[in-house]
């Protein structure tokens, strides 16, 4: 090894580059500036797609460890835990085989009824089943990478489910993965209905309370929501098709001071699975209402602005007696 | 140049090897980041701080902001939020480089746990300010692990320059 490199020469006098303290000052800037415009401006997409692509074989040599040890540890599971899950499975199937048989009635019968009524068929979407590869490291949001893209045809918006519910929302996509903001997300949000009495909400999601949980808002404090009540999509948005399940009531704060009542739900889907389905977003959904021509008052116009206020607003009108 | 007595004479670094550190390192922390506990050491920023002291010409403060940026994506944060606490982390690191040297590996470490610990504090105040979130209380423990792998981290990353000069087969080390 040659002793007369970089290490063992003098330094350069008058080539010395910017102060440290300068380049702290322009690179701080510099962090801050992405920041605010990753959050504001949503435009460091291709950034984010380039780092990711170059990260993509690091990534996957980070996953083979867990999925050795996973590997091994089903390997060496007992046999007779599988033959129970497979009971199980069994016992399942066959309490749906009768149900799946009336649904295909249903569905004739609801297809029927539908062009009687001249309604908007409502057609099933092709859904991509997908895998999990991992959960992001940051404690302060929960987002799951999953191991398809652009590539294989993931929108950003579509609906993601497992077999009990609805997981959350497709968010970024890069060329190769995807990732999904679960449902309890703090800046995660779904239009929801009660399937009990109809009622429409909005679950914001709250990672804090009751371990990770969906919080309705703007629910009257006489509105009837009950413990237990299930929560499913109510297909108003366009984004998640109508009647998936969402959550379970858990809580119900009724104050005397507020006029609204603190209802939580804990989610159905537990987000823990391996595999999950991707449902892109429908595409025929009706065109907005116009605007109103004469110049209407200022509140009024505000609550037709966007859908998801529209739809506040509406079941905040829909609730009262 | 002055040197404290009794230092041994080290080996320049050979930039493979730093690459290969750094690159190491990152891939540590992925693994960390898998099993989704907040608690457990950054140590690409102890790799990133160690070099930023030892060879200060050759990782420097844009390297620890490419690297931040790398970190942001993998761990879908906000784009900028490791960056911005790896170049804080790495401007100290340059402004403590030349006394801290003066000193053996196991008494740098109480010295550089205000690095970590201020880097941990801007990460908080960021999120605080940008999201409202407040961090967990055993993110406490990491920059204190962080500290604690400095010299070990340390004695592994120095090694390489430890060897004798000419290899010689009748001296036993």
């Amino acid at each position: 090894m040659a002793l007369d490199t970089l290490d063992h020469s003098p330094p350069p006098i008058f080539r010395q580059g910017l102060s440290s303290l300068s380049k702290l000052v322009l690179l701080g800037l510099l962090a801050i500036l992405l920041m605010s415009v990753d959050k504001r401006l949503n435009i460091s997409q291709p950034i984010r797609s380039t780092v990711s692509v170059l990260l993509t074989p690091l990534e996957w040599l980070s996953l083979q460890p867990g999925r050795a040890i996973t590997a091994m540890g089903a390997y060496f599971s007992r046999v007779d835990e599988a033959r129970d899950a497979a009971l199980q499975y069994q016992t399942r199937t066959i309490g749906q085989a009768q149900r799946l048989q009336q649904v295909e009635q249903l569905m004739q019968e609801n297809a029927h009824l539908r062009q009687l009524m001249d309604l908007r068929s409502q057609t099933a979407s092709p859904a991509k089943a997908v895998e999990v590869l991992y959960e992001t490291a940051d404690p302060y949001t929960q987002h799951i990478v999953i191991d398809k893209g652009q590539l294989s045809g993931i929108a950003s918006g579509s609906a993601v489910m497992d077999v009990a519910g609805v997981v959350g929302q497709v968010t970024r996509v890069y060329p190769l993965v995807s990732e999904v903001t679960v449902l309890t997300d703090r800046d995660q949000s779904i239009p929801v209905m009660n399937a009990r009495t109809g009622q429409r909400y909005i679950a914001f999601g709250d990672p804090v309370t009751l371990g990770g949980s969906l919080e309705l808002r703007f629910v009257p404090a006489s509105a009837d929501v009950q413990q237990g009540d299930l929560l499913t999509t109510s297909g108003i948005d366009g984004i998640y098709p109508a009647g998936l399940h969402v959550g379970r009531v858990q809580r119900i704060d009724r104050r005397i001071d507020t006029a609204f009542a603190k209802v939580y739900a804990t989610p159905m889907a537990s987000a823990r699975g391996r595999h999950l389905l991707i449902l892109p977003p429908a595409k025929d959904v009706p065109s907005k209402p116009p605007a109103e021509d004469n110049t209407p008052r200022k509140r009024t116009s505000k609550a037709q602005t966007s859908a998801p206020q529209a739809a506040a607003s509406a079941s905040a009108a829909g609730a009262k007696p | 140049m002055i040197m404290p007595a009794g230092k041994p004479l080290l080996l320049p670094a050979n930039p493979k090897f730093i690459a290969a550190s750094l690159v190491l390192a990152l891939f540590t922390n992925m693994l960390l980041g898998l099993t989704g506990q907040a608690w457990l050491p950054d140590v690409l920023a102890v790799v990133l701080v160690f070099w930023t002291v030892y060879q200060p010409r050759r990782v420097g403060m844009v390297i620890a902001f490419l690297l931040g940026l790398v970190l942001d994506v993998h761990e879908s944060a906000l784009l900028g939020q490791n960056a911005l606490s790896y170049v804080c982390i790495s401007y100290m690191a340059i402004f403590i480089h030349r006394r801290i040297q003066w000193f053996p590996l196991r008494e740098q470490t109480l010295q550089v746990l205000p690095l970590f610990v201020m880097a941990a504090l801007l990460e908080w105040t960021t999120r605080l300010v940008v999201q409202g979130a407040w961090p967990h209380w055993s993110q406490l423990l990491a920059p204190l692990l962080q500290t604690a792998l400095w010299p070990l981290l340390g004695a592994v990353l120095l090694a390489p320059q430890r060897r004798p000069f000419e290899r010689d087969n009748i001296r036993p080390l």
